[in-house]
């Protein structure tokens, strides 16, 4: 089979396996499936694969790529998309699991279900929305789209820029600024100084190169000037119509900002990033079991050493399975692509997948050293302001969801219910997680106690039209309209 | 965040369930000086009456109910002036189309005897249909438009109906599902996981579940459960401009201010109440789409935010379950009726009237629970 234009599914599959997200975890799953002589459907929602980390080919890599030489080698898994074994679809949004082995794709005229033996979910991150007075002001940008846009269009956010988060993620963003000739006026990191380097050094040995590079960015700050404010926040941004300042604030040890020694600086932008969040839209919807573990991107599935969910049949890989990078996402993909073969068919490589998973726990270190070494608390830092938007599709604001607490809203889902929020065209996903972690500090507890929102279909929001073009059997109309039409109980 | 309330020891009326029927039946035994509790199992309007289409409509219902919902809409305008309950409620007219030869002659048939009853109907083909109605598809060939039918927002209804009875003072008491219910001479002793309660009366308006909750008192009630699904729509153009029903009974469809789509029509989810799931089934969401399509093929271009399914409880007969429980003194039951958010306000008054006073300001005795006695 290996090497022929032939899938190995049978029985009406379109293929072995159908996998969600073409980033480096989605393309490394099919190369390795290929290469094990497994078909498979790799459907993307973007017009050009390589998720966030290789969907600019113009431009591979920033002008500090952390990954550098592994850069190129992880660009030439866009190769993956021609194999013959692999079906590319791009442009296909996946909006719903109606059925196991079944997904539901919305991609204009091929719009319809896709059935595959397994299903891989590998649909990444996206950036943690962090509300602060004045975060809704032009100018202000995430780190993730301030990295798109210097890498995807060679754009700079600003001349004076401010950056205030948490995270791995923010000083590649800084440096790369200040790489680009970007003033960059301050940096904020919420995570403290701490004697925990010491303790996490065995472990971010393991990958020497990025260990490296993180220490060049640190020189290159400290040799332009820009003040490394480690404990420290945004308090808020000011501005009228736009930003022109930041005022930054130290962190109380209790995750409290402490006003009083707040400095304020002058910008004309703000690039915040407190972390990712994994896409975990349609795990929700397949009801896998997941657990709260906020340095890994909030809610993330329940998996096996060999990634498998606690869904039958559905594998979660990469960023949207907890956040880890391009490398360990590539790592993943491949893992469960060899535990796929020897469900379907017995095959594998024992060797090469030994090796496999050498090689993810030596990444897989390097990120549990960076998970002790960023360890903070977790926004809002204390109370976001009455006035500042929560949710910005439906303009809810933070004393809006205050006055539906006190007219007896009682959980998250009936603050939503009460202010409209999450119901709007990101579905939530902006402002969901601040919701959770306001009612939980109300409420002493983890957001990971906090019941959010029955999921609903679709994962993300597709045209009407999109639904009318997959051919079905006739409905069964009721003779009587007003008759019950299940017959039941 | 207020506590919730606690269950008290003793009131005139407990109400079993805080969906349309419990809370405006609450709403008019309290404002006729009755002591009141909703007892709830879950949280206030979280079953079906948070979760549908905000029809009020008139026109696709049986005839038998034509009296009952008018005096409904009677009712939803007058919400606003006389409780201070805000239900977004407006009357734009409803146009109910068909597209098929059954479809119009169903539409003609309904239409002679809606006219009868004394319902304002028009009936609209040709050039008619397109001036009223531009945004139709080709494939509509005709309608009748009813200005009596129109809408109102579940998500504000709720919101508004239980802050004001708070006020009033009713007790809300969520989380206190009845499990148990005796008889203690004429009192009711009901049992919830938050304390007993002792009740002169009861009115059992448990939705899907108000048959589950007679099987307390050893009453036999038939009820059979639908799950319909429901899709909201983002923010959307000017599309349409009035209420949209069909006469095959395959499309709900409105638009509110924001511009969002509602689009129902009682195609059936997965799911049933034993296990509690509703989930949608995917072919059926799909022919849904595909009604509304062939009726506004504007929507075609139009984003679909979320999908869903709820329960609707129906008697075998689709008629309202209403009235006393023979035989078990001051036990009344409220269920059963398809579409009941249109009725929600009639239904809780005229219970209201019954319980306090033995009579009906319409002849609801048709839908006497003891119609399905053995
Ligand atoms: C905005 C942003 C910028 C980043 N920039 C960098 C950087 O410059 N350097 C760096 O080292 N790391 C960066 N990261 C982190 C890095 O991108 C990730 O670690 C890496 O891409 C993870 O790979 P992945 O395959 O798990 O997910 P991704 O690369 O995110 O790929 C997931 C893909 O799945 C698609 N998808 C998701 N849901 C669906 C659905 N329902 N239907 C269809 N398709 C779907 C997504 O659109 C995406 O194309 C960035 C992250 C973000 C969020
Ligand atoms: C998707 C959908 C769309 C619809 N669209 C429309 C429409 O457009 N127009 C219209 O008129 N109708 C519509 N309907 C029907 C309408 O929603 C229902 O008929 C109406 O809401 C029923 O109200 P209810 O108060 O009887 O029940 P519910 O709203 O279900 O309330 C019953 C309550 O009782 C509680 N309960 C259950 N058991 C117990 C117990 N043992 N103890 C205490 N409490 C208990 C439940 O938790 C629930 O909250 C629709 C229904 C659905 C599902």
């Amino acid at each position: 089979m290996i090497g022929t234009n032939h899938s190995a599914a049978t029985d009406g599959a379109d293929a072995d396996i159908a996998i969600v997200g073409a980033g480096p975890a989605g393309l490394a799953c099919a190369a390795e499936a290929a290469a094990l002589g497994l078909s498979s459907v790799l459907l993307d929602d973007n017009p050009r694969p390589g998720g966030q980390y290789l969907r600019h080919p113009a431009f591979a890599t920033a002008p500090e790529d952390p990954l550098g030489a592994d850069a190129r080698r992880l660009a030439s898994l866009l190769a993956v998309t021609a194999l013959p074994q692999v079906s590319y679809r791009p442009g296909a949004t996946v909006w719903d699991l109606p059925a196991p082995g079944v997904l539901a794709v919305a991609e204009g005229e091929r719009s319809g279900r896709v059935r595959a033996h397994a299903i891989v979910l590998a649909t990444g991150a996206y950036d943690r929305p962090a509300p602060f007075p004045g975060w809704t002001l032009p100018g202000v940008i995430s780190a993730g789209a301030a990295q798109n846009l210097l890498k995807g269009m060679r754009i700079l956010p600003g001349r004076r820029v401010v950056v205030a988060g948490n995270g791995p993620l923010l000083m590649l963003v800084a440096a790369n600024l200040l790489a680009c000739g970007v003033e960059v006026v301050a940096i904020a990191e919420a995570a403290p100084v701490s004697p925990r380097l010491w303790r996490a050094l065995p472990l971010l040995l393991s990958q020497s190169d990025l260990l490296m590079q993180a220490a060049r960015w640190r020189y290159a700050f400290w040799r332009a000037g820009v003040p490394f404010l480690q404990s420290w926040t945004i308090a808020h941004a000011t501005g009228a119509d736009r930003v022109d300042g930041a005022v930054l604030c130290p962190l109380n040890p209790d995750g409290t900002r402490d006003g009083a020694r707040a400095r304020s600086f002058a910008c004309d932008s703000i690039i915040v990033g407190y972390g990712l969040l994994a896409s975990v839209e349609l795990l929700r919807l397949a009801k896998a079991a997941l657990h709260w573990e906020p340095q890994r991107g909030g809610f993330v599935p329940v998996r096996d050493a060999a990634f498998r969910t606690t869904v039958p049949g559905v594998w979660a890989v990469g960023d949207g399975a907890g956040i880890g990078g391009a490398r360990l996402a590539e790592a993943e993909g491949r893992i469960a692509a060899h535990a796929i073969a020897t469900t379907r068919c017995h095959r594998g490589d024992q060797r090469r997948l030994s090796d496999l998973c050498a090689r993810w726990g030596r990444i897989d270190q390097f990120r549990r050293g960076l998970e002790q070494l960023f360890a903070a608390p977790l926004p809002p830092h204390g109370p976001v302001g009455d006035e500042t938007v929560i949710c910005r599709c439906e303009e809810v604001t933070a004393g809006m969801l205050a006055a539906a607490r006190d007219g007896g809203a009682e959980s998250a889902v009936q603050v939503k219910a009460a202010t409209r929020l999450g119901m709007g065209r990101c579905q939530g996903r902006n402002c969901l997680p601040s919701l959770s972690a306001m009612v939980a500090r109300e409420q002493d507890a983890s957001p990971g106690e906090v019941a959010w929102p029955m999921p609903r279909p679709p994962a993300r929001m597709i045209p009407i039209g999109a639904l009318l073009v997959e051919s079905l059997p006739p409905p069964n109309l009721p003779a009587d309209p007003h008759l019950p039409r299940k017959r039941a109980g | 965040m207020p506590p919730p309330d606690p269950v008290p020891a003793e009131t005139d009326v407990a109400v079993i369930g805080g969906g349309v029927v419990g809370l405006f039946a609450a709403l008019f035994l309290q404002r006729a000086g009755r002591s009141v509790a909703v007892l709830e199992r879950a949280a206030i309007w979280s079953d079906a009456s948070g979760a549908n289409a905000g029809t009020i409509a008139v026109q696709n219902k049986r005839h038998e109910v034509v009296p009952l919902t008018r005096l409904a809409i009677r009712l939803w305008p007058t919400l606003k002036a006389e409780y201070g309950i805000d239900t977004a409620y407006s009357r734009p007219g409803g146009l109910r189309v068909a597209a098929s030869e059954t479809g119009v002659a169903r539409l003609r048939r309904d239409a002679e005897k809606q006219a009868g009853a004394g319902l304002e109907i028009e009936w609209l083909e040709g050039n008619r249909l397109r001036d009223c109605a531009p945004w139709l598809g080709p494939s509509v060939r005709a309608a009748t438009l009813c200005p009596e039918d129109g809408q109102a927002s579940p998500l504000v209804t709720g919101i508004a109906l239980s802050a004001a009875l708070r006020q009033r003072g009713v007790a809300l008491c969520t989380h206190a599902g009845v499990h148990q219910i005796a008889r203690n001479g004429a009192q009711f002793v009901l049992d919830t996981p938050r304390g007993p309660l002792r009740a002169g009366a009861i009115l059992i308006a448990a939705g899907v579940w108000s048959a589950d909750v007679a099987a307390l008192l050893g009453a036999r009630l038939p009820l059979a459960v639908d799950v319909n699904m429901l899709s909201a729509t983002e923010p959307a153009p000017a599309l349409l401009d009035r209420v949209v029903t069909h006469a095959d009974g395959v499309l709900s469809l409105k638009q509110y201010g924001n511009g969002t789509c509602l689009i129902g029509g009682g195609w059936q989810g997965q799911g049933d109440v034993s296990t509690g799931t509703r989930a949608l089934d995917y072919e059926n969401l799909l022919h849904n789409m595909r009604a509304a399509v062939s009726v506004v093929p504007g929507l075609a271009q139009v984003q679909l935010l979320r999908s869903w399914a709820g329960f609707e409880a129906v008697a075998p007969d689709s008629l309202p379950l209403f009235g006393c429980l023979p035989g078990l003194g001051e036990a009344y039951i409220v269920a059963g009726a398809r579409g009941a958010y249109s009725q929600g306000p009639a239904l809780g008054a005229e219970v209201a009237r019954l319980m306090l006073a033995g009579e009906t300001e319409l002849d609801l005795t048709a839908f006497a629970p003891g119609r399905f006695a053995a």
